[in-house]
């Protein structure tokens, strides 16, 4: 059941409207039930999974507050944080690290040994978002910077609520806690704010980024059929369609919450108008850049502060990789990582040196610069994001550095739906990040204006969606 | 007490602002639904208008079902002039046995052809969902064509649901509609009778492809075919299954070609294979594609089948 499924919103008006008439103290009981159903839909067997992380993540935390030496606490904390990685790796990593061992041990002792541990199950749905959620809690714990919930239902109901539980957001225990321990709150305000920011997340997924994948689809999944002119231009539009894809499934995430009185931590802050790569992750997937800032990051580079700014340049290079390797396994993403990794690096190296040539150019000068580099170079990683295989990756780029052959589009039509959407969801950010007070229909104080606005939507979703789109890009993480 | 009116006051108001949006949005959607259906249906030239053309207006004694590979290699004119019968290429790019015999109960219901052509192409038969999903170019047609609908509803257990929105059937059409009511592209017709032609030249060597594999097939696929050729028997058609010729060899036996090879045996229809014609085998410059004859072997093909089909008729 997907978020832009009729399935899924008839499932969600059935548990919105017990919620509405359940007793507050009652509705965690209705919305976790709600979500194991919404879990097992798809594969039943694979609920246990998430059913065990949490059950392990309960006690551990319990077990962590109530260990009374220091060494005590660090050992179930190790022992808990090994066993929560563990299943990830059995699920998501297990073939890639036995294929490549395998691989390795091929190439030097020159035999052929063919890999017979490989595992055919398929990693169960939104497994690293529960995980890390997870491991993030038992980390506040330890740190005593929060206590253990002692109510599993409510515990429950935090790691595996349905809106977030597939892609996210990360979100964190201490924020979302105390949500089920308030008073009703659900307001028609939420109602309405939560609809509006679910229709907007639909409309960038099925209007803009459904779009763009049948042309990014057809042409990488051909890459070799294509000139470096197709390559590029769908590499662009790769980059809009992954920002419509996930920033799209966040919205109608945040929105769905919000309908059914919990706030969930924003994902995305216009991260393509950030104006260097350092900016655009502080505004790309907020809630697992700060994760890995808080729990990766910054550890490691206090533990290395004497290195002075190597220290956080070593921070960045781990830090990223391991984000790139969070995304799959697959070298193209350790690949994408890296490229993070060193472009942070290297913007680290040159602050000052930017910060001297900043005061010598106009600003819309470098702020339009920036922007565009920063563009240039997520669409540059993405295509290690998008690519089957490292070689495929570096074979995309050689063909795009040539930038010649015909120019393949599919049909007139896609190609202006396409740049409609793309043309659309810039507008709409620029507007957002320049020139937000100055007027707005979604937000006008005249009723006809604002829900004109959110009708033109919903008419533009009917005659431009695409309503046989595929799942999200992020599903698979 | 004072609360109680309060909140039934509000709860009045909100539902008040909910009815008004859903009228908004329901005139809406029937206006901008409304002027698709006008143009739509104004189009005479593209693919949309060759779709509707098939299903409401066509006369045709012969025509030509199936997908890409029968809307882009038969062209009709040398089987009007062989058989003495008028003919028209009702097929479809990038659709299956969903399409056409939907199509063929538009027609039966209208009139009764003398001769039909059901193209048969590798995996045809073969379980996927695209199959399902092309079935959207037929939208439009939903509400005026009944006999349609059953198979229309195929697409997901929702689909009847859907047309409560009067945009729905022309999702993702507009631009399309757009081009092909401009004057320029009305005056410029793109098609000869349906047919569709295709001008490249392939210059490569013939490759061979291993289709030993047995696929999935889709059941209600295969019920559609037999309901196919059940139907234009019981009204006196004369069936043709045709294979036309691929630049590719094959290893193996395509599984939808041999289940159709085997209905059409068991339900007494000729079956004619191009697929593994080697005359077609030395002559890249005759394709467009491995899958496709463009214009030029287009007509060598089907001059050869119309003479095949004239004896045939003619026995």
């Amino acid at each position: 059941m997907i978020f832009n499924s009729i399935g899924f919103f008839i499932f969600f008006a059935v548990v919105l409207a017990v919620l509405y008439v359940l007793p507050a103290k009652f509705r965690w009981i209705w919305v976790l039930a709600g979500s194991i159903f919404f879990y097992a839909f798809a594969r039943p067997g694979y609920v246990l999974v998430p059913l065990l992380i949490t059950v392990l993540t309960y006690y551990t935390g319990i077990a962590i507050e109530q260990a009374t030496s220091e060494k005590g606490k660090q050992k179930i904390f190790v022992a808990g944080v090994c066993f929560i990685i563990a299943i990830l790796v059995f699920f998501k990593y297990a073939n890639f690290f036995t294929s490549t061992f395998t691989d390795l041990f091929n190439l030097i002792s020159g035999k052929q040994v063919s890999n017979s541990l490989l595992i055919s199950l398929a990693a169960p749905l939104g497994i690293s978002y529960i995980t890390f959620q997870a491991i993030g809690y038992l980390i506040e714990i330890k740190r005593e910077d929060e206590k253990a919930e002692r109510h599993f239902g409510h515990f429950a109901t935090y790691l595996l609520l349905f809106t977030k539980v597939i892609a996210g957001p990360v979100e964190r225990a201490h924020r979302f806690l105390p949500q089920l321990k308030m008073p009703a709150r659900l307001t028609y305000d939420n109602f309405v704010i939560g609809g509006q920011q679910m229709l907007w997340g639909l409309f960038k997924k099925i209007v803009v980024a459904d779009r763009l994948a049948i042309y990014v689809g057809a042409v990488y999944n051909n890459y070799t059929h294509h000139s470096g002119s197709t390559l590029f231009f769908a590499t662009v539009c790769y980059v809009f369609q992954i920002y419509a894809d996930f920033s799209g499934y966040t919205d109608m995430a945040l929105g769905f919450s919000k309908m059914m009185g919990y706030d969930l931590m924003q994902n995305f802050n216009r991260p393509l108008l950030g104006r260097s790569v350092t900016e655009f992750w502080r505004r790309w997937h907020i809630s697992l850049s700060t994760w890995f800032a808080d729990y990766f990051f910054n550890p490691i580079a206090v533990a290395k502060r004497d290195w002075g700014n190597w220290a956080v340049i070593y921070a960045s290079f781990v830090t990223f990789t391991v984000l790139g390797f969070w995304h799959g396994a697959n070298w193209t993403f350790i690949a994408f990582g890296f490229l993070q990794g060193l472009i942070l690096a290297i913007e680290i190296l040159t602050r000052k040196q930017r910060k001297n040539m900043r005061k010598k150019i106009p600003v819309w000068l470098n702020d339009g610069g920036g922007i565009l580099f920063t563009v240039a170079y997520f669409g540059l990683s993405s295509i290690f994001f998008r690519a089957n295989s490292v070689g495929e990756a570096l074979t995309i780029i050689k063909k795009i550095l040539h930038f010649n052959g015909p120019f393949f589009f599919e049909s007139a039509s896609l190609l202006m739906f396409m740049l409609a959407g793309i043309f659309y969801i810039v507008a709409h950010d620029v507007k957002k990040e320049f020139f937000d007070k100055r007027f707005s229909l979604a937000q006008n104080k005249y009723w006809v204006i604002r829900n004109g606005y959110y009708c033109l939507l919903i008419i533009i979703i009917l005659v431009t969606g695409v309503f046989d789109g595929g799942e999200f890009i992020y599903f698979q993480f | 007490m004072q609360h109680n009116n309060k909140s039934n006051k509000s709860f009045r108001y909100y539902l008040l602002q909910a009815v008004l949006f859903i009228a908004l949005l329901w005139a809406a959607d029937l206006i901008v639904g409304k002027i698709l259906r006008h143009f739509y249906r104004r189009q005479s030239s593209g693919w949309e208008y060759a779709t509707r053309y098939s299903a409401e207006e066509t006369k045709a004694d012969l025509l030509i079902f199936g997908a890409s590979r029968a809307q882009q290699q038969y062209i009709p004119t040398p089987f009007e002039d062989t058989l003495q019968l008028t003919g028209y290429n009702v097929g479809r790019d990038g659709t299956s046995f969903f399409y056409h015999y939907a199509m063929l109960q538009s027609v039966l219901k209208r009139y009764t052809p003398k001769v039909i052509i059901l193209d048969c192409e590798y995996a045809a038969l073969k379980n996927a969902a695209a199959s399902y999903d092309r079935l959207s170019v037929l939208l439009p047609l939903y509400e005026d064509h009944p006999e349609m609908q059953r198979i229309i509803n195929l697409r997901s257990p929702f689909e009847k649901y859907k047309f409560t929105s009067s945009i729905y059937p022309y999702n993702s059409m507009l631009f399309k509609i757009a081009v092909a009511n401009l004057k320029s592209n009305k005056e410029e017709k793109e098609d000869i009778n349906g047919y569709m032609p295709l001008h490249k030249s392939l210059n490569e060597p013939i490759k061979t492809f291993d289709y030993t594999e047995k696929y999935e097939l889709d059941s209600v696929k295969v019920n559609m075919l037999r309901s196919f050729i059940d139907e234009c028997k019981s009204r006196n058609i004369k069936l043709y299954l045709v294979c036309t010729p691929y630049y590719m060899k094959i290893k193996g036996n395509d599984h939808s070609l041999a289940v159709t090879q085997q209905v059409a045996a068991e339900k007494n229809v000729p079956f004619i294979d191009y697929s593994a014609d080697s005359f077609y085998f030395n002559r890249p410059q005759l394709f467009d594609d491995t899958v496709h004859l463009n214009m030029t072997g287009a007509k060598i093909f089907c001059a050869d089948l119309a003479s095949k089909l004239k004896k045939d008729l003619q026995r």
